[in-house]
């Protein structure tokens, strides 16, 4: 089998974020400031990203704005070719920082929101005035005539507000919606007692979305990533490992996933010392879970193996203990039990409070 | 019938070899028609435009190639790639 060219470079250009929202994806050891990629080397990094075949930059974190140099990594990205998508809180988000991306070459903003309800919002966020800000900078994105998706991860505490989650995103001028339930890895799998649905409520939700997705066909774009805990099948994490997304992490780890680096016994190579071209097509981590011939059973042989690629190896190292089995999320593994288990205990806990995400956790 | 000037959508471009279409976290290939019909929205020709340039480029009646366009576009546009 040929190997593939990724489609996508995420480039997590800090782990610096002024919000504290306990699902965040990040590792619970943060790389700190000191330790971040200069903008030369992001530099570098975009051009590699392009000539490996990559079309798709995500910026992202941690929050990018942080980085005085930002417009000057989303300048390299741009002349490098790539599609420039920021993944942004807004925290920071001015009209002259946006001109200034703009400027630069940025094709799409992709804002955060914690809710429709400002007061509960911002309490997730852990950022009072969070959503008056953002509310704020969606208003500039759009007036300078840039795309603008909203990102909703929705959980316990904002699922039943997804109705008025949509109107938002009509209201503020978005082009496409991202409904995202909480992946459980990172700051999530440690706030998962405090974040899990039940199933009926993730039902609805998705009704809620199907209904939408036909009233707002050629308007608004709905994308719903739905909770692995709650699917038959896993997903394809990454779309397959090492196969369509290399991340590049703050400290300039490049890793298959962004969760990658909690999986015991890989190490990962340094883009400081690599070129991305080498660590794609030779580093041992990206071919560790590449393809199918480390698959056990039930993937082995399924015809759904090249669909999901045995789905994600960061559930299945936290459900099963062990990274290198079928992701329990699918009905055929053995290990199916753990997550109906796991989604028992959340949903019948009282509702736990957050421990809310910052470095030094 | 109708005759919109369809325009790519806000954050919707092609990619350097023109081959396909880049949105957010979206890629969409095209075929050779599919790429010249998008080719021709440049925010200022009606499909009746595109219809007619298309049909001296490939050779081929008006009504057959405005069927083709009115298809593509109207698949694009409730796809969020096209805004009519």
């Amino acid at each position: 089998m040929s190997l593939p060219s990724p489609i996508g470079l995420l480039a997590e250009l800090t782990h610096r974020c002024p919000l504290g929202c306990p699902y965040c994806s990040n590792p619970i050891d943060l790389v700190r400031a000191s330790g971040e990629l200069d903008a030369r080397a992001w530099t570098r990094v975009m051009q590699e990203a392009a000539d490996l075949g990559a079309m798709h930059v995500h910026l992202s974190g941690g929050e990018p704005l942080t980085r005085n140099d930002l417009a000057e990594i989303v300048n390299a990205a741009n002349v490098a070719g790539l599609y420039t998508n920021l993944i942004t809180s807004a925290i920071g988000l001015t009209p002259q920082r946006l001109t200034e991306l703009k400027a630069a070459g940025l094709d799409h903003v992709q804002i955060s929101i914690q809710g429709a309800d400002p007061a509960r919002a911002d309490a997730v966020a852990h950022f009072k005035g969070a959503m008056k800000t953002k509310r704020e900078a969606a208003r500039h994105v759009v007036e300078e005539g840039l795309a603008l998706t909203i990102n909703a991860v929705v959980h316990r505490d904002n699922i039943r507000d997804l109705p008025q989650i949509i109107d938002l995103a009509q209201e503020w001028g978005a082009g496409r919606l991202e409904v995202a339930h909480v992946q459980y890895h990172g700051w999530a799998l440690a706030n998962r007692a405090g974040l899990m649905p039940s199933r009926d409520e993730f039902q609805t939700a998705a009704q809620v979305v199907e209904e939408a997705r036909e009233r707002l066909s050629g308007d608004l774009v709905i994308d719903h990533v739905i909770p692995d805990y709650y699917g038959e099948r896993p997903k394809a994490c990454m779309g397959g490992w090492g196969r369509q997304v290399i991340v590049v992490a703050p400290d300039g780890r490049a890793l298959p996933c962004h969760a990658a680096a909690s999986l015991p016994g890989l190490t990962f190579a340094n883009v400081k010392n690599k070129s991305l071209s080498e660590i794609w097509k030779d580093d041992a981590a990206f071919q560790r879970y590449r393809g199918t011939s480390w698959m056990p059973k039930p993937c082995q042989g399924c015809e759904r193996a090249e669909v999901d690629w045995g789905g994600c190896r960061c559930q299945a190292f936290a459900l099963a203990g062990d990274a290198s089995l079928t992701d329990p999320v699918c009905a055929l593994s053995p290990n199916h039990a753990t997550v109906a288990a796991a989604i028992a205990k959340d949903t019948a806990a009282p509702r736990a409070p957050y421990r809310f995400r910052r470095i030094g956790g | 019938m109708t005759d919109p000037t369809p325009k790519l959508a806000p954050g919707v471009r092609l990619h350097g070899d023109g081959s396909k279409l880049l949105a957010p976290e979206r890629i969409l290939e095209l075929d050779e028609i599919a790429q010249s019909i998008v080719r021709q929205m440049d925010g200022t020709k009606r499909v009746s435009d595109i219809a007619a340039a298309l049909s001296k480029e490939y050779n081929e009646r008006e009504s057959v190639i405005r069927k083709d366009i009115d298809a593509l576009i109207a698949d694009l546009a409730a796809k969020g790639y096209v805004k009519l």
